[in-house]
């Protein structure tokens, strides 16, 4: 299938920063995308050069085959949920709809007729006439919404939009997002430096990091096989297992740590025998005991820390290589550690081999 | 300026600022050039040059008077307007007063009333009071027309003011009046300022209140005025040259103090 | 500050109790004078709102509604000051002015000349204001507002001088068109409608560019982005975003100039011909001629506060509509 969008080796740079650097990005029809990356990564500046407010230093874009790259933004078929919602003050919530609809030389019934659907999807029929002053943050958030996907775009593009809402109603508006994606069909390309938003919206994630993607792929894949340590540490809590690699066997990697022999999946990841890696595993991958497991490997340590969290308590353990490990338990599982020696033991497959 | 807007307006844009900023400048420019020339009569070209008419304007006796007589309405008028300024701004912005647009659109009514009209209503005004005209008219009618420029300027910098400022002063034991000198003018002092020298400007420019309230003894905009319509000669160029510079020095010396202190 | 234990005690009991002040307050407040009068007032709400109010009360009512009123009542007196048989009060001035073509027609004059310079000052000055509020990069702003502001620092008379001089027959344009040989006599720019009008633009464009150039400065480009993202060019950004947000600055900027260019008296003075004369002129010869025809002046000049007063209302209330109320 033709992707939608695809950035061909784009460079974007601001003086001798380069905030873009060589991004090459395809985004099939019909996904829920997410540019996921801390502030200045360059997730933004990818999304602005979509949708034409600024011009690539270098590179192409293609939207549906076409080069837009230099087009302007009024002449490109994409729009734009802003951060602020950008809504026009002196317009109504309707008139704001209409807004792309009118400059396309829509007969006015059409307008009406099409402006009233969006609006009662997103249940805002009542507020047709409300100017957007009078709006709670919600409202507006679906105004601007609606607003954007008005105009019939082949590829919506979110920044950030959800970032202004207290936590409640973002996580409603991210169920409701998720479910017009779902509706529409449409494209939707999402910036966020929420990974929890980013982890429970998409179907791709793409994690950028000083202007270049580290890892791409869905969801699951990202947090339970993170290609790199930044990924890892991004996504979601992580314990490092550093230490030199004594034998690869199959897809598992032999790591020498704290005194033992520990596996993890090598996960694509072909390190020379005999040189340092890291491998990460997740806290509630561990397992703590109390008790030496008789059959599998283990590494002793002592807690030094318990961190009541509600559904869960998080435990630090220190190891005798004076590195410690976070581990998190549910409460039947804390139950059965008694005392401040324990034994930590997972599965080889959950901690995975990082590329650096 | 985003890098799609093309480049035909920006350019237009500029253009047009650039033509604006001639218009404004041009005659100003040209009629300080002709300050200089050494002719009896003011016209171009300028082909003779001399210091003379400036020499003749600072021993000028009627345009040093004019000019002393001008500075004292505009210091007293200054002093009267930025009192009852301060004072109609505070009782706006106080709590729990009824009718506040109104008394603001009241306060403001001298400035938007046509100038002309405003200068007529005050000459009626002190006939009928029998009030003489005179130096005490001509500051009275300045005074009126400067106040609701002080209102605003005041009025929008208190509303910026933190209002737990003068709590806090109350809290620590100042009384009402300790508390308005010791934390609300400090405050006011940008806005204070800009009223001040505002007042100060207007005062000295003014020719329609003076002119119909004014006694015998010349005003500066009077005395140029009469020396406009007698006839051209460069020593008026040289007068208008002289008050330009020093009332520019005060505006942008003023400009530059209050955008220093608001950052 | 110092604080003597004694004191401290003392505000341990009640802690409003005065501290002492450094400087000339802490004198002034440590005064018996002052505990008598301002410590008094300052310590009492009552005392302290009849002085908050009476004041400026006592000033607007006396000196902001006084004189218009005064002028008002004068206005419909047939003599002033009254004969000695007493006041007569009469419409008779206003009738004058409808029935006499020669106040009548100078009126209509200076209300039509006002809404012209109004117009020419918003269409000149918009685009200058726009360049700076949205062009001009940030940092150089403050210079280049500054350029066009110095020139308002001059007096009215100043300006108005400068401007004959560069209007006159041997003035700038006239010396220069003549130097290029485009013109072999002097056109006559002077004492007619076009000097009248460039004088007062020139006089008073900067009430038109500096409410312009807030209200402009204020919209949000994020604003300008969203409506070229949904599909509209310069021209349609400009006429649905740009224009009816900065429609506030669009009406104080029109008002201002048009009050001000209704009144203006030094001007016609100097720039006007004896075709162009406007209102202004007329009133003043009212109060100024040999014959003292004040109740006449002050029933004109009602009309004229009226018709410029109520001109700007309905000004207001077509451009402004529904006022907007911005996020």
């Amino acid at each position: 299938m033709q992707p939608v969008v695809h950035f061909r080796n784009v460079n974007k740079s601001y003086g001798s920063s380069l905030a873009v650097d060589n991004l090459d990005l395809a985004i099939e029809p019909g996904q829920f995308v997410t540019l996921l990356g801390p502030s200045g990564c360059g997730k933004s500046t990818t999304l602005r050069m979509l949708g034409g407010f600024e011009t690539p230093t270098s590179g192409e874009i293609f939207l549906d085959g076409q080069e837009i790259s230099r087009l302007p933004p009024n002449k490109r078929n994409v729009n734009i949920v802003f951060q602020d919602y950008a809504l026009f003050p002196h317009l109504n919530v309707r008139r704001n709809v209409a807004f792309g609809l009118e400059l396309k030389g829509m007969a006015s019934d059409a307008i009406h007729k099409r402006t009233m659907e969006l609006l009662s999807l997103v249940k805002l029929t009542d507020f047709a006439e409300r100017m957007p002053g009078q709006l709670s943050g919600g409202q507006r958030q679906r105004v601007a919404l609606m607003r954007a996907l008005a105009p019939n775009p082949n590829v919506l593009l979110l920044d950030e939009p959800l970032s202004a809402l207290d936590a409640k109603l973002r996580q409603q508006m991210q169920i409701e997002l998720k479910s017009i994606q779902k509706t529409t069909g449409k494209t939707f390309i999402f910036v966020t430096h929420d990974q929890e938003e980013a982890l429970t919206m998409s179907d791709v994630v793409v994690v950028m990091n000083a202007g270049r993607i580290e890892q791409m792929g869905d969801p699951h894949t990202l947090y339970a096989k993170p290609r790199s340590r930044f990924v890892a540490n991004f996504i979601g809590e992580t314990n490092f297992i550093e230490g030199r690699l004594k034998a690869i066997d199959g897809g598992l990697a032999a790591i020498e740590w704290n005194g033992s022999v520990v596996h993890a999946n090598l996960n694509g990841q072909s390190p020379a025998i005999d040189s340092t890696v890291a491998a990460a595993i997740r806290p509630e991958a561990i397992s703590v005991l109390s008790q030496k497991p008789a059959n599998t490997i283990a590494v002793s340590g002592r807690i030094t820390q318990r961190i009541f969290k509600g559904d869960h308590t998080s435990l630090t353990v220190s190891l005798e290589n004076g590195q410690s490990v976070v581990a998190q338990l549910d409460p039947v599982a804390l139950s059965a550690v008694t005392g401040d020696d324990v034994w930590l033991t997972w599965r080889e497959n959950d901690a995975v081999v990082l590329a650096d | 300026m985003r890098s799609y807007f093309s480049d035909f307006p920006k350019t237009a844009l500029q253009a047009s600022y650039w033509l604006f900023v001639i218009y404004l400048l041009l005659p100003l420019a040209l009629m300080m050039a002709i300050s200089f020339k050494d002719a009896n009569f003011v016209a171009f070209p300028i082909d003779k040059w001399t210091l003379k008419w400036y020499a003749q304007v600072l021993q000028d006796k009627q345009f040093l008077e004019a000019c002393a007589y001008s500075i004292f309405i505009a210091l007293m008028t200054t002093l009267f307007a930025t009192i009852i300024g301060v004072w109609i701004a505070l009782l706006i912005s106080a709590e729990g007063i009824m009718a506040r647009s109104v008394i603001f659109a009241l306060a403001c009514l001298p400035a938007v009333v046509p100038g002309l009209i405003n200068a007529i209503s005050m000459r009626i005004f002190i006939r009928v009071l029998d009030i003489p005209t005179g130096t005490g008219a001509i500051i009275l009618g300045h005074t009126v027309h400067a106040v609701p420029f002080v209102v605003i300027m005041v009025l929008t910098r208190l509303r910026s003011m933190p209002n737990n400022l003068v709590d806090a002063a109350r809290d620590l034991g100042a009384d009402s009046f300790v508390a308005f000198m010791r934390v609300t003018l400090p405050y006011l002092t940008p806005a204070l300022a800009g009223g001040m020298v505002f007042c100060v400007l207007t005062s000295i420019d003014d020719f329609v209140r003076t002119f119909f309230l004014g006694g015998y003894q010349t005003t500066l905009p009077m005395l140029i005025f009469a020396k406009v319509q007698g006839g051209m000669s460069p020593e008026i160029n040289a007068m208008a040259t002289l008050v330009l510079i020093v009332t520019a020095a005060i505006g942008l010396y003023a400009e530059h103090f209050t955008r220093r202190s608001r950052t | 500050m110092m604080v003597d234990s004694s004191m401290t005690e003392t505000a341990k009991v009640s802690p409003r109790a005065g501290p002492s002040y450094a400087g000339w307050i802490g004198k002034l407040v440590a005064s018996p004078l002052y505990a008598a009068t301002i410590g008094l007032i300052a310590n009492s709400r009552m005392a302290r709102l009849v002085l908050l109010l009476a004041i400026p009360l006592v000033w607007i009512v006396t000196l902001h509604i006084g004189p218009i009123y005064q002028m008002a009542r004068i206005s419909i007196m047939d003599n002033y000051p009254p004969a000695p048989g007493g006041v007569v009060y009469t419409l008779d001035n206003y009738r004058l002015f409808f029935q006499e073509p020669l106040y009548f027609m100078p009126f209509l004059r200076s209300i039509i000349f006002a809404v012209c310079v109004t117009a020419t000052t918003l269409i000149v000055v918009y685009p200058v204001a726009y360049y700076v509020a949205k062009v001009v990069k940030p940092e150089n702003r403050t210079r280049a507002l500054l350029l066009l502001l110095t020139p308002f620092w001059a007096g009215e008379l100043i300006r108005t001088f400068s401007v004959i001089m560069f209007l006159a027959n041997r003035g700038a344009v006239n010396v220069f068109l003549r130097e290029v040989g485009l013109i072999d006599r002097p056109i006559i720019l002077l004492y007619n409608y076009f000097s009248l009008s460039f004088g007062v633009i020139y006089l008073i464009s900067l009430f038109m560019l500096l409410p312009l150039y807030s209200a402009i400065e204020k919209i949000p480009t994020l604003l300008v982005d969203a409506a070229a993202d949904l599909g509209a060019g310069p021209w349609a950004r400009f006429r649905r975003v740009i224009l009816p947000l900065s429609k506030d600055g669009i009406i104080s900027g029109c008002s201002l100039v048009y009050l001000t260019s209704i009144g203006v008296f030094a001007a016609p003075l100097l720039l006007g011909g004896p075709n162009s004369t406007i209102f202004p002129e007329i009133i003043a010869s009212l109060f100024h001629g040999s014959s003292d025809k004040w109740p006449e002046g002050a029933a004109f000049s009602i009309l004229m506060l009226a018709v410029s007063l109520s001109t700007v209302g309905l000004f207001m209330r077509v451009v402004g509509g529904r006022s907007v109320k911005l996020m």
